[in-house]
């Protein structure tokens, strides 16, 4: 009998453990995410994807831009995956950098602004909170993933590019 | 000769059945399946007597493409095609989830189906049927210019008073922000607490069972140090493996919350977060290349090259993105 129970309590820790992480992801994470996105949501909404847009359509011919600031106002504006229609903006020749660019920039932008890519927090979340457990602050580790995931998707961006047009050429060869 | 399939909703799947009729012009089943025509794809070709595509080699016109099948978890790929108006049959049992979720309804999308699930309806003609090509653009919002002009005729004759227009453009504002806070709620119900549930449900198995001991104890050391980063990064990044870890971003966000657990104990140093970050992420999105690519409306052929430019360039730059990261943690904790 002691080990029927015995292996019922075992059995429910498991999820008793469970339930305790979920509570404070639940308490923890949710109630800023949900201010912060609301508030971005809302700016996005008031400026319009369509004044957004016309900007987007004008910086495309420097290639600095054309794997920074686009792919950042693309995820910013529109999150993943509507951010790589931002693509229709750009040359023919230069769409697989540029997706290359958009989509390594989904997950740094998260520690920053979640709303961007909210199915997808936990790539950050995960690190951060447990980062915060052991007692560190996790505004440092938000702004660095954002701007090391900047630097990355210029030179993403840039490495594409030259292996794309190196392809190409062979290929017409 | 064409016919007129029905796809039925497989065991544990959602929406449909869908009825499709192939046309001269709209006969093709796109294969976005993770390299290769799916079983099911070839299924359907064959019974209608379209052709099957393979997705990741060539892309199509939005407008010759009768059916798209894909394999998709619940964050892209299932609400990409319903958007743009095309049938969508998802081999997984996923519902209406994702960014896009809004698109996906039970008259473009079906999902969890198997081989056994598609049916002949007949030859082409003898049932009639529509496709559903222009209803989701109908159910657009509509566009500033269109609602000006509205509001426009509407007034017209009356003289507006300044504190009619103030109290109009606060209405407005006011609106986007309550739609604002919809969304979000919508998303957190949707893909957040999802997710939650599922991580921490396997979180709670794992540290309550012991198995975070025997975690922290192999991986913690692979994670504790640069050149273990860098190798992890590497193997993730490696062409044919990418495409398999990439979907809906779900090994990456596992990983990242065991990695979280080993830090919350310390038993990796909190100066390896930055780098981590990267090391883990090295495959982001090599799932989605073809449709990333024609989202933003690529030529077939720029697809085709495209997905192995972006593969191969990945090799390079996911390590190289954990160096820089491993540089700019200088100082951080």
């Amino acid at each position: 009998m002691e080990l029927i129970t015995n292996l019922a309590q075992g059995f429910m820790s498991l999820f008793t453990a469970g339930g305790e992480t979920f509570m404070g992801w639940v308490t923890g994470i949710i109630p800023t995410v949900v201010c912060l996105m609301t508030a971005v949501n809302s700016i996005i909404k008031l400026v319009g994807t369509e004044r957004v847009e016309a900007f987007a359509a004008k910086i495309t011919k420097y290639a600095v831009l054309r794997y920074t600031l686009l792919p950042l106002m693309a995820v910013f504006f529109l999150g993943n995956p509507m951010c790589y229609t931002f693509g229709r903006f750009v040359d023919e020749k230069y769409k697989p950098a540029y997706y290359d660019a958009a989509v390594s920039f989904v997950h740094p932008i998260t520690g920053l602004f979640p709303h961007a890519n909210a199915g997808e927090l936990f790539v950050y979340m995960g690190i951060a909170t447990g980062l915060q457990q052991a007692g560190y602050d996790t505004g440092g580790l938000a702004i660095r993933y954002f701007i090391v995931g900047l630097i990355v998707i210029l030179i993403r961006g840039l490495l594409t590019e030259r292996i794309y047009l190196n392809m190409l050429g062979r290929n017409k060869a | 000769m064409y016919n007129t399939i029905k796809i039925n909703t497989g065991d544990g799947g959602w929406g449909g059945p869908l009825t499709v009729t192939p046309t001269d012009k709209c006969h093709t089943v796109l294969s976005v399946t993770g390299g290769g025509i799916h079983p099911v794809a070839q299924k359907i070709a064959d019974l209608s007597g379209g052709v099957a595509v393979d997705g990741w080699k060539t892309t199509l016109p939005d407008d010759e493409i009768m059916v798209a099948v894909v394999d998709c978890g619940g964050t892209a790929r299932c609400g990409v095609y319903p958007k743009k108006g095309i049938f969508t049959v998802n081999l997984m049992p996923v519902g209406q989830s994702g960014p896009l979720a809004m698109y996906i309804t039970p008259e473009i999308y079906v999902s969890a189906v198997k081989e056994k699930d598609i049916v002949v309806l007949g030859e082409a003609g003898t049932v009639a049927t529509e496709a559903p090509k222009a209803a989701p653009v109908d159910k657009g919002p509509k566009t500033k210019e269109q609602a000006k002009e509205e509001i426009k005729a509407a007034n017209e004759g009356k003289s507006q008073g300044i504190v009619v227009k103030i109290g109009k453009v606060v209405g407005e504002v006011v609106s986007k922000f309550f739609q604002a806070g919809r969304d979000t709620i919508e998303m957190v119900i949707k893909n957040i607490l999802p997710f939650m549930a599922f991580t921490s449900t396997l979180l709670g198995i794992i540290s309550a069972s012991g198995l975070g001991n025997v975690i922290a104890n192999t991986i913690a050391p692979l994670c504790g140090s640069l050149p273990g980063m860098l190798v992890i990064c590497f193997v993730c990044s490696l062409p044919f493996l990418s495409p398999i870890l990439g979907p809906g971003a779900v090994i990456a966000q596992v990983v990242g919350t065991l990695l979280g657990a080993q830090f919350a104990t310390g038993a990796i140093p909190a100066q390896y977060a930055l780098p981590a970050l990267f090391a883990i992420d090295g495959q982001v999105g090599a799932d989605f290349v073809p449709v990333g690519l024609s989202l933003g409306e690529a030529e077939p052929e720029t697809i085709e090259l495209g997905v192995p430019a972006v593969l191969f360039s990945r090799i390079v730059t996911g390590p190289l993105a954990v160096l820089i990261a491993f540089v700019f943690s200088i100082g951080l904790y």
